[in-house]
């Protein structure tokens, strides 16, 4: 199967009119800019002429010179490039934030209070403006002004903790920018309140997100299980038994993995049917949550020793035919060959521009029934708008952009 | 508060949509869980137990700022009642498997028909369309489909959790908020509401950076990287001499030349030695087996001061012990004390993002079941008491 072809939908972008400044780097900040413009904001991804974001050289080489990521996290952005540390450029910067309703930025603590642009001087230039602040560890604290990556949000957040076998070698969640892209969600959430809040009073305001915080808040009871007994959760391998048994990842026979999860006895019992050994959910045996896990050891082995006896394909179809909750541990190539990634047209194929490149991107969620959001165009070359940009929000003309270029405040 | 005024109605179970209602009640939404009236939400009896039979610490904590109304769905009357709810609400948030709400009369149309500007978030495993979409779908399933899990454990090693349980339950949580908040948006200025369809697997695969275009181009599978990454050296976990962690991210080379400084080598930054990342990735095992060396010559506070003088992005792994004890965590906030009914205090993950404006707040912990079923159906619906009391008997609320 191979991925859909783009047709945009002509249904209209419930958020256009909205105009977002993205001069944040990398994922966290922008990806909350990349939201905003999935769904109509007209982003403005602001650069340093120097090569612009980082995000621009992360990951893996695209013919054109930049990444695949970029390609595809920088979709639907116009790029201008601006050296804010000009006078020249910091005024251009200003008169932008004054035509803008969003700024995302993810600098160290002070950086742009340090170049005359923090949050009092943008909020005297527009009162109404809604700003998103991403860093590390939040604009405030002791630890405040330490460069933080989402690889030790991870850790600091109490995430990185918990994954991996136990005793063993803490691994990485998944992915090494998952607090980046969670505190994205977040800071787009807060920027989408904020924005209510302002539209409804006129009021803008900065929202302050922390990646180590976006991280945490998701670790569900950990906090108040240890306040309350003390418990610290340790590493859990592959199996999570501290409240269900099955739960976890067991190996197939054509050494394929799959995921099972038995919270209820009723789920426990449909997984015996598929077993073909109903006898193993009787109360007298493993039927009640409670000798599951006074039994895990027990429990757990008959159900590997099961997945290990058929591939993965039949042993699926059987769970599915007694509705089980269980599913692939899918890689990339599997979630091609799927047939629900298809149906849901989750891949987006473009053609990239200038190389013709076959660039294949998730598409835009969540998917909404009237206002879907939609992908107009992968990543912007570095200072592919800049003129354009310059023209039409502050007006400016070839003379003043001539002007500009020569003072090194634009490429 | 930016969300007073919207009314949302919550009748999820466990996290995947709920706790999108909760993060709108962190910032003033209204929310009004609706629940069956026998045992409620199966979230109250899902994690560590307290000495309430209605309710887990997880749903005390996840169910923050909610009221609890009962009706039993699957009755016609009750069925009548919840839409005369969803009149009067802005938003609805449900996750039952596609076709579940349906079968009680609750389609769609039926609903937009009594209220066209309701927005409804729908959150399953697999979304409402494909396939797939009747199969039941957990967070753990929903996140293995969607390619994270694959990807957390050592190369050629089982696969493991990465990090919490339900982490798929909260990404897609966010996202389907971001959709409610874009949705209201479009609905106050047209007075159309609309469907936010959330496949939790959708979610996830969403936040894979760019495996699907690196697959796509050159069919490159990627496969878990330990507590190392593919891009970056060295980048990882490490221990310390007391048998602690720390992770380190030098992402750049800038930020190697830092470590090389804290190590007191700066020798092993140079163009002819490991200065470039290129050379670093090329003799990955030796870099990292260096640093691990030097972090485990030390307890973990010494050699956090040297990286943190040096300014090298580096932190604790830290368990939860850790984190009470975080001076940090402590300046900012991000545990919160609250009362529980009959529980004295629980502490809980405060509110986030901090918005400078209107911060959100937690008002009360996960309410006990059907605490403001009267308050709901007498202020809200007008219900006179001989009803309500009807009712009850007949186990609709």
């Amino acid at each position: 199967m191979s991925p859909a072809p783009v047709s945009l939908p002509s249904t209209p972008l419930p958020l256009a009119g909205l105009r977002v400044i993205d001069m944040a780097t990398v994922i966290a900040a922008p990806f909350c800019a990349t939201l905003l413009g999935e769904f109509g904001a007209d982003v403005i991804k602001l650069e340093h002429p120097d090569g612009g974001d980082a995000l621009r050289r992360f990951g893996t080489p695209s013919v054109r010179g930049d990444t695949l990521t970029w390609l595809s996290e920088g979709r639907n952005k116009r790029s201008i490039t601006l050296e804010l540390r000009t006078p020249e450029g910091a005024e251009v910067f200003k008169k932008l934030v004054a035509e803008a309703d969003v700024v995302c930025e993810n600098f160290r603590t002070g950086t742009l209070e340090k170049w005359g642009l923090g949050w009092e001087v943008l909020r005297q230039i527009n009162p109404r403006l809604v700003m998103l602040r991403v860093t590390g560890y939040g604009q405030t604290g002791p630890y405040a002004d330490r460069p933080g990556f989402a690889r030790v949000a991870h850790a600091v957040g109490g995430i990185a903790y918990l994954a991996g076998m136990p005793k063993g070698t803490p691994v990485t969640p998944g992915s090494t920018t998952l607090g980046d892209y969670m505190t994205g969600l977040f800071g787009c959430l807060g920027v989408l309140m904020a924005l209510k809040h302002r539209d409804a009073t006129g009021e803008g305001q900065y929202v302050d997100a922390a990646l180590y915080e976006s991280v945490f808040r998701c670790t569900e009871e950990l906090a108040p299980a240890f306040a309350m007994y003390g418990l610290v959760r340790e590493r859990a391998g592959s199996s999570h038994n501290d409240f269900a048994v099955p739960h976890g990842h067991f190996a197939t026979k054509d050494s394929k993995w799959v995921a099972l999860s038995c919270a209820t006895d009723m789920l426990f019992g449909r997984l015996c049917q598929a077993m073909g050994r109903p006898e193993l959910a009787h109360t007298s045996t493993y039927g009640e949550q409670r000798t599951r896990l006074e039994h895990r050891h027990e429990v757990n082995e008959i159900v590997r020793d099961w997945c290990l006896s058929l591939n993965r394909e039949e042993l699926l179809a059987r769970c599915y035919a007694t509705d089980t909750p269980a599913g692939p541990l899918n890689n990339i190539a599997d979630i091609f060959g799927d047939r629900q990634f298809h149906a849901r047209r989750n891949l987006l194929v473009f053609d990239a521009p200038d190389s013709g490149e076959q660039v294949v991107v998730p598409a835009p969620v969540p998917r909404l029934s009237e206002t879907p959001g939609s992908i107009r165009s992968l990543g912007p070359k570095l200072g592919e708008h800049t003129d354009e940009i310059l023209r039409e929000i502050i007006g400016l003309d070839d003379d003043a952009i001539a002007n500009l270029r020569a003072k090194k405040a634009i490429a | 508060m930016p969300l007073a005024g919207v009314r949302v109605v919550d009748v999820g179970n466990f996290l995947a949509g709920p706790f999108a209602a909760t993060l709108l009640a962190e910032f003033g939404a209204e929310v009004i869980k609706v629940e069956h009236p026998i045992g409620g939400d199966p979230m109250r009896r899902f994690g560590t137990a307290t000495e309430r039979p209605d309710a887990t610490l997880a749903w005390l904590s996840e169910s923050r700022n909610k009221r609890s109304v009962t009706i039993d769905l699957l009755q016609p009357e009750g069925a009548e009642l919840f839409m005369r709810l969803l009149e009067k609400s802005d938003v609805l948030v449900e996750n039952f498997r596609p076709g579940t709400f349906e079968s009680w009369g609750l389609t769609w149309d039926a609903i937009r028909a009594r209220n066209p500007k309701l927005v409804m978030l729908r959150v399953t495993g697999y979304g409402q369309t494909g396939p797939y979409r009747r199969r039941s779908g957990f967070a753990h399933i929903a996140q293995a489909f969607g390619g994270l899990n694959y990807l957390a454990g050592f190369p050629g090693e089982t696969p493991v959790l990465p990090g919490t349980v339900p982490l798929g339950d909260y990404i897609a949580s966010l996202f389907g908020s971001i959709g409610v908040m874009v949705a209201l948006r479009h609905a106050e200025r047209t007075g159309r509401g609309q469907v936010i369809d959330v496949g939790i697997y959708e979610t996830v695969f969403r936040v894979l950076e760019e495996i699907a275009a690196a697959y796509g181009l050159h069919g490159t599978v990627r496969e878990r990287e330990g507590s190392g990454s593919f891009v970056a050296c060295p980048h990882g976990h490490f221990k310390t001499a007391n048998d602690k962690w720390i992770a380190i991210a030098c992402t750049t080379d800038k930020m190697f030349e830092r470590l090389a400084q804290a190590m007191g080598e700066p020798e092993l930054a140079s163009a002819s030695k490991w200065g470039d990342q290129r050379k670093r990735l090329a003799a990955r095992d030796e870099v990292n087996r260096t640093v691990t060396a030097w972090v485990g010559s030390m307890e973990r506070n010494e050699v956090l001061q040297k990286c943190l003088d040096a300014e090298v992005p580096v932190g604790k792994v830290n368990s939860i012990a850790d984190i009470f004890a975080d001076e940090h965590f402590a300046a900012r906030d991000d545990l919160a004390r609250m009362p529980a009914y009959g529980l004295g205090e629980v502490v809980v993950p405060n509110v986030i993002p901090k918005l400078s404006a209107t911060p959100g707040r937690i008002t009360n912990l996960g309410p006990t079941l059907g605490n403001a079923t009267a308050e709901v159906l007498q202020d809200l619906l007008g219900m006179q008491a001989e009803d309500l009391q009807r009712l009850r008997q007949q186990r609709i609320v």
